[in-house]
């Protein structure tokens, strides 16, 4: 469950530019529920990546607040990392390391026992269909082999919350599909998840929920019927352009 | 938490070529062996020994049978000469040829001055070498003959010598002393700095351009353990490096130069190893150090080319000791890397070390580590760390 109430955030301006603070998120509210999907939805540069970021602990919002699960982003970091599962945009898995050991390497730092880990890789790996390639390095994977070892490692202490930043970037139809699949049956199992796309036909097709953000603002909430009947537009592309302000 | 970070580093980092390449045979092997081995031979070469029997090849060796026997007792193997005596000094079949002219006994007969003609190759280390140590034992032959020839004539030998001049050396190092010397800090602190210098770029820069980093910040998981889990792997990499290094210059000098392993310079397994306990506070510096400078940097790139810089303090003391005499006084005791060249030559040089020095090397260089590694904590709390 999260919630978050005005969110803002801004940062300052390249090095050897005149000093400039530029905005990234202006004002972000949004509610994301316990057994949904709800994606985030907007062009590039809009801001989704940097509030999964203060969502995920890893930037402090300038003002507005946070919960996860009840927890603040601000004040309870560790509670809160407890609580989540994040996989950034660049799967960014150790190259040098196999798969198992990439996701054995998140067990232990979140303080699992050999035992216990070793059962939960074995669990991801049939869950994620890696078997292929579970003893491999992930040097040379391929990009949906790498996803699925950067979610694998983000599922692996059974967080309650997982945000996904652009996940099907560089995928494959199948892949994506077989993504998809994996994101809708961890939701069936009451896990709430975020998910990032400039992509509409992914959030289309996968989320409950939608929250269309663009210059750092939420412009428009809700399923994809309501948002279809707010804008009285037929598809979501027209819906989104329609939401953000643009010229049909 | 952090010895699963650091096992994780050191598995993931000994599977890199480079890193242990550079750690753990480019400090420790290569530059011992290049820089020690060159050095050690290259002293041995210049030094003359007259306790090795060496073979020296004479021209016409049955004029002077005296001095063929005189030759003989001083440990030199008389052989004949080959027949293009020029040519072969020039070629380096034989370092130097000694010849007999036909006239030598007879000018030593009649009391005048015997010719006696060395050829040598002055542009061969090892033929002028020779030369200059054959010429030393015909000086004390020539010194004998004068004596007898002055007796022989009622005169005491001594009236000629007007002046007995001794040269005492007290420094017991001397310039070439002091070199020597000053290479085992130098070999130690280099390979150190070799030792962690891939891994601390790897596990800072490199994990961020890699961008696991964002990932790994989310895991519930203080962000000091993380840096102690980093600090230590390096720590790990470069005290390793030290280690094979020491062990090395042992077997270097054990190999190019036994007798140097005895005398006034001290690189026996006690000395080296006492030179390793004194440097060895250095580990935690050198690891601070090039943690804390990569992990300020913004990529690998960055990161290599600040630490290819910061390379050059290692060395500085070495080029400044060798030219600056610097007293050793309490300041320079404190400071991190400049003691440890100064307490390690010493112990070479089998000088003796004041305790207070010690005291003020160790604590100067960990709390220079200590405040490295802070300041690598509070990089890692930042945001811009990202």
């Amino acid at each position: 469950m999260i919630k978050a109430t005005e969110l803002s955030k801004s940062f300052n301006g390249v090095a050897g530019q005149k000093k400039r603070r530029v905005v990234a998120v202006e004002s972000v509210s949004f509610e994301a529920a316990d057994g949904r999907i709800t994606g985030l939805l907007g062009p590039n540069g809009a801001g989704k990546s940097t509030t999964l970021r203060m969502l995920a602990t890893l930037i402090k919002p300038d003002s507005g607040s946070a919960t996860i699960d009840g927890y603040s982003v601000q004040n309870d970091v560790l509670a809160v990392r407890h609580q989540l599962g994040f996989m950034p945009h660049n799967a960014g898995i150790y190259p040098r390391l196999t798969t198992r050991e990439n996701i054995r390497y998140y067990a232990r730092l979140c303080g699992m026992d050999k035992r216990t880990t070793e059962t939960r890789v074995d669990e991801l790996v049939s869950l994620l269909a890696m078997e292929g390639f579970a003893d491999r390095r992930t040097a040379g994977f391929s990009q949906g082999q790498k996803t699925k070892v950067a979610l694998a490692r983000a599922l692996v202490h059974r967080p309650q919350t997982i945000l996904l930043d652009e996940p099907t970037n560089g995928l494959d139809v199948m892949a994506t599909r077989g993504l998809r699949d994996i994101i809708r049956a961890l939701a069936k199992e009451g896990h709430c998840i975020v998910f990032s796309s400039h992509i509409m036909q992914e959030v289309a097709a996968l989320c409950d929920e939608i929250a269309i953000i663009s210059d750092g603002n939420i412009s428009m909430t809700g399923s994809l019927n309501t948002l279809l009947q707010n804008t009285g537009q037929s598809s979501l592309e027209d819906a989104f352009v329609s939401a953000i302000g643009g010229e049909l | 938490m952090v010895l699963v970070m650091l096992w994780k580093e050191i598995i993931d980092n000994l599977r890199d070529r480079q890193t242990v390449f550079y750690a753990l045979l480019f400090g420790p092997v290569l530059l011992p062996l290049c820089i020690g081995g060159a050095l050690v031979a290259g002293l041995k070469q210049a030094t003359v020994s007259f306790d090795e029997p060496s073979e020296l090849a004479v021209q016409h060796a049955e004029r002077a049978p005296n001095l063929v026997q005189f030759l003989r007792a001083n440990n030199m193997d008389v052989v004949n000469a080959p027949a293009d005596v020029e040519d072969s000094v020039r070629r380096g079949d034989v370092p130097i040829v000694l010849s007999i002219p036909e006239d030598f006994s007879t000018a030593l007969r009649e009391g005048q001055p015997a010719p006696l003609v060395i050829h040598v190759n002055d542009g061969d280390k090892q033929s002028s070498k020779e030369a200059r140590k054959v010429s030393s034992l015909l000086r004390v032959y020539a010194q004998t003959l004068n004596a007898l020839r002055m007796q022989h004539r009622g005169i005491d030998p001594s009236v000629f010598n007007s002046i007995d001049v001794t040269l005492q050396d007290v420094s017991s190092n001397g310039f070439r002393g002091q070199l020597l010397a000053s290479l085992l800090p130098f070999l130690l602190i280099v390979a150190m700095v070799m030792g962690g210098f891939y891994l601390a770029i790897d596990t800072t820069a490199g994990e961020r351009e890699r961008q696991s980093l964002e990932p790994l910040l989310t895991l519930p998981l203080a962000r000091y353990k993380l840096v102690l889990g980093k600090f230590l792997a390096v720590l790990v990499f470069v005290t390793l490096s030290s280690v094979l290094t020491a062990v090395s210059v042992f077997l270097v000098f054990r190999f190019f130069s036994p007798e140097m392993a005895g005398g006034e310079l001290s690189f026996d397994a006690h000395t080296i190893f006492q030179a390793w306990l004194l440097a060895s506070p250095l580990v935690f510096f050198i690891s601070a150090v090039l943690m804390t400078v990569a992990a300020s940097t913004r990529s690998s790139k960055e990161a290599q080319t600040y630490l290819g810089l910061l390379m050059v303090f290692p060395m500085a003391p070495f080029f400044i000791l060798q030219f600056i005499n610097i007293k050793s006084v309490g300041i320079t005791m404190a400071l991190p890397m400049l003691s440890q060249y100064q307490l390690l030559e010493r112990v070479v040089l089998q000088d003796v070390i004041n305790p207070a020095h010690i005291a003020l090397s160790v604590v100067g260089t960990l709390v220079g580590a200590g405040l490295l590694l802070w300041g690598a904590i509070r990089l890692y709390s930042r945001e811009s760390v990202l």
